[in-house]
């Protein structure tokens, strides 16, 4: 049997790509390495309860907003979505200072300025420039966008310098910074288009689900096999076969050979072009340059499981740093110096919550004793006693906002090794590959490659997150079926 | 490095990186129909100067490289 698309790995940006493909008629097959699909989006059960991997919160699901139109075309609207608090839907502690975020760019401009009136102007500016980023992300996708508008001129721009020139005080950079743990900031390669990105649509509106990120997948799944398409799991990619210059089957690690007239990959774009072997298109510039792209941060999470009856449900995402240092803290190999605090709706109506994580970023060279030669949970005592002290200065940070929170507790752990051993993404990266200001046209990929009938998709080409994820399907869907196809879509 | 060195050096690097024969490579020939670029082959060309001599073509200054012998004038030209 032939498939009109083949999609390798079924993570969000696959499965999204999967579901457009086969609503649009296309007999799509997914072809998933892991146990489920999901990838960075997938949750796993511990003693009854339901713990995420790499989903917390989306923004921007309001009608008009950021991901209301592509959720709405995804089926992803009807989820129980439940609305974070308008006043304080992120609350930043730096020392002993609390600071929050309010929804809607209004307002947030307007309570940050309560904290820093001289500086009124300037988070003004800074609120109708998130606006217009936001709306520029959507309109890129319409039928009369131009190609070359795909790098955009704040892709060009550093994000740290943006801050530094529009605001003088320098508790305010660390406070506006302070809620992006969800991308990874360096002063000398972040992109303002990426910290923009990171922030907007969530200040529309930020929302958690009441169940787990893998309601997502599970939905997407759902629609694309009632579409006719197909998912086999445990389906390891081993060769994308070219022949006269175009990709003809995907061949597994069990033998099985499916064979497509065009494919699509979610995995890292170096590890699609290892597939690869022979090739009369890829030549070794485009290999190389995507091996010599160097990857984001991965997380250390701690998922607390809480006694019944003991914690007070917080609709907000707590972040608490030591020192106003937001930009660097992660670099401090020694001690946990900031995290970010999340808790989980409580599914039976109940007003306690039983579930909240603690993460805090992890580099991968940490990482690198265990790389080669364990498996998870058969790690050696020194990995088992890094996790814990981690835990423990992790759970002490937190304990800052959530007294005795270890008295009431037991927890699990999860570092980039974890990440990379369950969603396959190479170092464990959180975010993908890093976007540098100063090498916008090599660090943004496109989702074109030189086989014509293979794309890409996924965190790692323009943006990453469950907003930039999204996004890019959408991009990567458009070389299928045309920018007015998708647009259409979105306007229904 | 002198002139010779770099039109050595570079026609050996991009034969490589760009698995074509590198007789083709002369110096009124057009890089980018040697090569075989396009838009997307074309970052490639900017990573692999990049990287080996710390050149960075701006995406103005790409327009104005047509012919291997306007690629050696500017690697030359930029070298400090």
């Amino acid at each position: 049997m032939k498939y009109d698309v083949i999609i390798i790995g079924g993570g969000l940006g696959g499965l999204e790509c999967g579901y457009i493909l086969s609503q649009a008629g296309r007999n799509v097959l997914i072809l998933e390495q892991g146990m489920q699909p999901g990838g960075c989006i997938q949750s796993y059960r511990r003693h009854g309860l339901m713990f995420d991997t790499g989903f917390h919160y989306v923004g921007g699901l309001d009608e008009g907003q950021s991901l209301h139109a592509a959720f709405r075309f995804l089926g992803l609207l009807n989820l129980p979505w439940r609305r974070l608090d308008t006043n304080g839907f992120d609350r930043i502690t730096i020392g002993e200072k609390d600071f929050a975020f309010a929804q809607g760019y209004g307002m947030f401009s307007k309570k940050l300025a309560e904290d820093f009136p001289r500086e009124r102007a300037a988070l003004s500016r800074y609120a109708k420039l998130l606006e217009e980023s936001a709306l520029q992300q959507f309109a890129a996708l319409s039928p009369n966008a131009q190609e070359s508008a795909s790098i955009s001129p704040q892709m060009e721009t550093s994000a740290w310098q943006y801050l530094t020139e529009n605001f003088h005080d320098p508790l305010l950079i660390n406070v506006l910074s302070g809620t992006s743990l969800k991308m990874e900031l360096r002063k000398e390669s972040l992109p303002l288009f990426t910290f923009l990105h990171g922030n907007s649509s969530y200040i529309e509106n930020s929302w958690r689900l009441k169940g787990d990120g893998s309601m997502i997948a599970d939905t997407l799944i759902k629609n694309i096999q009632t579409q006719g398409g197909t998912i086999i799991c445990n389906a390891k990619v081993e060769e994308l076969e070219e022949k006269e210059g175009r990709l003809v089957h995907a061949i597994c690690s069990n033998g099985e050979r499916y064979e497509g007239t065009l494919f699509i990959s979610d995995i890292h774009p170096d590890s699609t072009t290892r597939l690869i072997k022979q090739s009369s298109l890829v030549k070794r510039s485009f290999r190389n340059r995507l091996a010599n792209l160097e990857n984001t941060f991965g997380m250390f999470t701690v998922s607390l499981r809480i006694q019944p009856n003991r914690l007070r449900y917080f609709n907000w995402n707590q972040y608490i740093y030591r020192q106003p240092d937001v930009w660097d803290f992660y670099q401090d190999d020694t001690d946990i110096n900031g995290v970010l605090i999340s808790c989980k709706v409580p599914e039976d109506g109940n007003e306690y919550t039983q579930q909240v994580d603690i993460l805090t970023p992890m580099s991968w060279e940490r990482c690198k004793a265990w790389n080669n030669h364990t498996q998870v949970g058969k790690r050696d005592n020194n990995y088992k006693m890094l996790k814990e002290q981690m835990a423990e200065q992790c759970i002490t940070l937190a304990e800052r906002f959530l007294p005795g929170l270890r008295n009431i507790s037991k927890y699990y752990t999860s570092t980039p090794l974890t990440w990379r051993d369950y969603t396959l993404t190479p170092g464990g990266s959180a975010y993908g590959i890093r976007k540098d200001f100063r090498e916008p046209l090599m660090t943004v990929l496109s989702p074109c490659t030189p086989i014509p009938n293979l794309l890409l998709t996924g965190q790692n080409l323009m943006l990453h997150g469950v907003h930039g994820v999204t996004m890019t399907a959408l991009f990567t869907c458009a070389k299928v079926l045309g920018n007015e196809y998708i647009w259409n879509k979105l306007k229904e | 490095m002198t002139r010779e060195d770099i039109v050595k050096e570079v026609n050996n690097l991009l034969a490589e990186e760009f698995e074509v024969d590198l007789e083709l490579f002369t110096p009124d020939a057009n890089v980018r129909d040697t090569l075989s670029l396009d838009s997307l082959s074309l970052v490639d060309l900017v990573a692999i100067i990049q990287q080996t001599y710390k050149i960075k073509i701006p995406v103005a200054d790409l327009k104005s490289i047509n012919t291997f012998n306007d690629l050696y004038n500017y690697i030359e030209s930029h070298l400090s």
